[in-house]
């Protein structure tokens, strides 16, 4: 960093506080973005499996419809969850992921 | 025989293994730039293979064996936990860069005091964690070798120092990742072979219909090694077979249902299709409520279902062995993609465990008379198929359950005995230089002493199953460092001493919930699941006291730069950004 400071402009110094505190807004921005996804992610999750036990504890015809030989209970319990949560991993990775992608671009821009 | 020689096989391989790849990464940095080649699918396989221990490989399939299918939300927690992992703690903490919890506790907070807390609750929950790995090695060599109990705890416990103590298993990504090939492999195959040879599940009945479990078409033979205080489902006829003095006397009882007995050390005979005696302090359960995921009393009780839920959900990122892996990612992102796979892995193992279950209820429902549930796993294959096949299967299971606890508890004891030694170890040889030869001295011996006190909770713990030894675990766990990192993580007016109050209230809650529930003898109804499985209510008021600390003190924390660290993607060359680096961060306390 070179000391250029002409009169009237802005020194480095200013600019790096100004660039700081841009960066600190910025990132707050992020930050909150980036959190509002977890936690969307999160309700997503949760409707489903915060519902299903108290379902099949409410639902009778739950535990007594049996699908191949089993009870239809059982089946939700292990079929269909693993692989909602790798599908809803993978979404939020990749969303993330962009979140992340649009403030380098913001930084460079400036 | 053929197990001994696959569980030897799999121990001389992992230590040996382990031995070896140490030689090649001494150091954690070294670890840190040699797995920059290592991809993420290889990272994903390592972190599950460090994750899945004798909960996953035993617990569950013994649990569900015992308590019906309610046990198989344990394993969607177990999956679940990663989920929560990725949303909120994995990119942030990669990209902080702190390799342990304590670590984090005190360069986030720039708090010393802190540190030492963390340090304590570490060691607690690490000393919770190896109890019930130890059980399952105690069982498992007494199931192959027939040795007591407590010759293979004390043999297991040795072999794991030693291995930690002379440095093997620290961050060797491909060993582990093998060990998950292992571990689906043993649990995978028997399974499947299984269902084949029987042409699906057997004896329906008993399994969703209203039976209990039964003695099989050609009757049951019972070995009872001690005096059994079991409890008669139902009416039954059976015979005691005691032996004394070279001469056995054959007698025979009538059980009505509901009786409470003591049965004698020999051999109890039931006739064909008698229902099953139960160990004494075990339900026995009708097909129906054994099938019912969610429903009853106690442990079977929607509030437990979900405080298991929660403890599991939040408490996986607070196993003291689990972040450090996550270094071997590159990045934040990298990190991401990393437990997307890992959620993925998981779920392929966890589809297992469930049939062992199922198929010991009707197989090998002499398992309920002793109340060891928790070796299902193991004995179903030699029951489902006599002879060779069974024999090797049994093998397979076998060497994937002792993979299982190899794994997991060298990991453990690495993060307990690098905890042991770097800060209980007393202060006054910590301010002096110490040479790499004293420390490392000092982390083989804390490698052995990390050892003794689960040693010690593992002999008495033989009754208690394995899956509720780890659920006591993760509500620790999820009552202490889930709110730190959540709040540590995205919350800015987190301080040290709101972090402080909330994990202590959390640690206090859940750690006397359980010890009142085992003095209580485990009681029923609404209280009773809530001390056995405290998480729903210690984790709320956990994240409470710590936001309510933190917002009463006059502090105002400004963590700019750690929040800089956390947050900011990778590749921006932002000016004076000299804080990705916590080593350098923690002593700038006051900039």
């Amino acid at each position: 960093m070179t000391p250029s400071a002409q009169p009237g402009g802005p020194t480095p110094r200013d600019e790096l506080a100004e660039a700081t505190a841009h960066g600190a807004l910025y990132l707050r921005r992020l930050r909150q973005r980036q959190l509002a996804l977890s936690l969307l992610t999160l309700i997503a999750f949760g409707a489903i499996v915060g519902v299903l036990p108290l379902a099949i504890d409410v639902v009778p015809q739950l535990r007594r419809l049996d699908v191949l030989g089993i009870p239809l209970a059982i089946w939700l319990l292990v079929v269909p969850l693993p692989p909602i949560f790798l599908i809803l991993g993978a979404l939020y990775a990749r969303r993330a992921d962009a979140l992340d992608e649009s403030f380098r671009e913001l930084v460079r821009r400036r | 025989m053929i197990a001994i020689l696959a569980v030897a096989a799999v121990t001389i391989g992992t230590v040996g293994l382990g031995a070896m790849g140490t030689r090649l990464a001494r150091t954690t940095s070294d670890l840190l730039v040699a797995s920059r080649a290592v991809t993420a699918w290889w990272n994903a396989a390592a972190i599950s293979g460090e994750y899945l221990s004798a909960a996953s490989f035993l617990g569950i399939a013994g649990l569900e064996m015992q308590n019906g299918t309610t046990a198989l939300w344990q394993s969607l927690g177990f999956t679940a936990g990663y989920l929560c992992l990725l949303l909120f703690v994995a990119a942030p903490l990669r990209r902080f860069g702190s390799y342990t919890i304590s670590d984090f506790a005190e360069a986030r907070l720039r708090s010393p005091r802190l540190r030492g807390l963390a340090s304590g609750t570490v060691l607690l929950i690490g000393g919770f964690y190896l109890v019930p790995q130890l059980k399952g090695a105690g069982l498992t060599l007494n199931v192959v070798t027939g040795a007591p109990y407590f010759v293979g705890v004390l043999a297991v416990g040795l072999i794991v120092s030693l291995n930690v103590g002379l440095g093997g298993m620290r961050g060797i990504t491909y060993v582990q990742a093998f060990q998950f090939w292992l571990k689906v492999f043993a649990i995978a195959l028997p399974a499947c072979l299984l269902l084949i040879h029987l042409g699906g599940l057997p004896a329906r009945a008993a399994l969703f219909g209203d039976e209990f479990p039964s003695a099989g078409a050609k009757g049951l033979a019972v070995p009872l090694s001690a005096p059994q205080p079991v409890t008669f489902p139902a009416a039954t006829r059976y015979t005691v077979v005691v032996s004394s003095r070279g001469r056995s006397t054959a007698r025979a009882f009538d059980a009505f249902a509901g009786e409470r007995t003591t049965l004698p050390a020999g051999r109890l005979l039931l006739a064909p299709h008698a229902a099953v005696p139960v160990a004494s302090g075990t339900t026995a359960l009708r097909g129906s409520e054994w099938a019912r995921p969610v429903g009853g009393g106690g442990e079977r009780s929607p509030v437990f279902v979900y405080s298991l839920l929660i403890a599991t959900f939040l408490g996986t990122m607070g196993l003291p062995h689990i972040l450090v892996r996550f270094y071997t990612n590159p990045d934040g992102p990298a990190a991401r993609h990393t437990t997307v796979r890992v959620l993925g892995l998981l779920g392929l193992f966890y589809i297992f465990p469930g049939i062992y279950g199922a198929l010991g209820r009707v197989l090998v429902p002499q398992l309920y008379v002793t109340g060891a549930t928790d070796t299902v796993v193991l004995r179903l294959p030699q029951a489902a198929w006599p002879g060779t096949v069974g024999n090797v299967l049994g093998a397979i299971t076998a060497a994937g359950a002792f993979a299982a606890f190899l794994s997991t508890s060298s990991g453990l004891l690495v993060s307990i005995a690098g905890t042991i030694s770097h800060d209980v170890w007393p202060r006054v040889s910590r301010e002096r230089t110490t040479t790499v030869a004293i420390r490392r001295l000092r982390f083989r011996l804390a490698a052995v002493l990390g050892m003794l006190a689960p040693i010690v909770v593992a002999f008495f713990a033989q009754g208690v199953d394995i899956a509720v030894l780890v659920g006591w675990a993760f509500a620790l766990a999820a009552s202490t460092f889930c709110p730190l990192f959540l709040l540590g993580i995205w919350w800015t007016r987190l301080t040290a001493a709101g972090a402080a109050c909330g994990m202590v209230a959390g640690a206090v809650l859940a750690t006397s919930g359980i010890l009142v529930g085992l003095a209580l003898g485990e009681p029923g109804g609404v209280a009773g699941a809530l001390l056995a499985q405290p998480a729903i209510v210690s984790v709320p008021i956990a994240f409470l006291a710590m936001i309510a600390v933190s917002l009463g003190s006059t502090e105002r924390p400004a963590p700019d730069a750690e929040m800089l660290a956390l947050h900011a993607p990778e590749g921006l060359d932002l000016p004076d950004l000299g804080v990705r680096d916590p080593f350098v961060l923690g002593p700038r306390a006051g900039a």
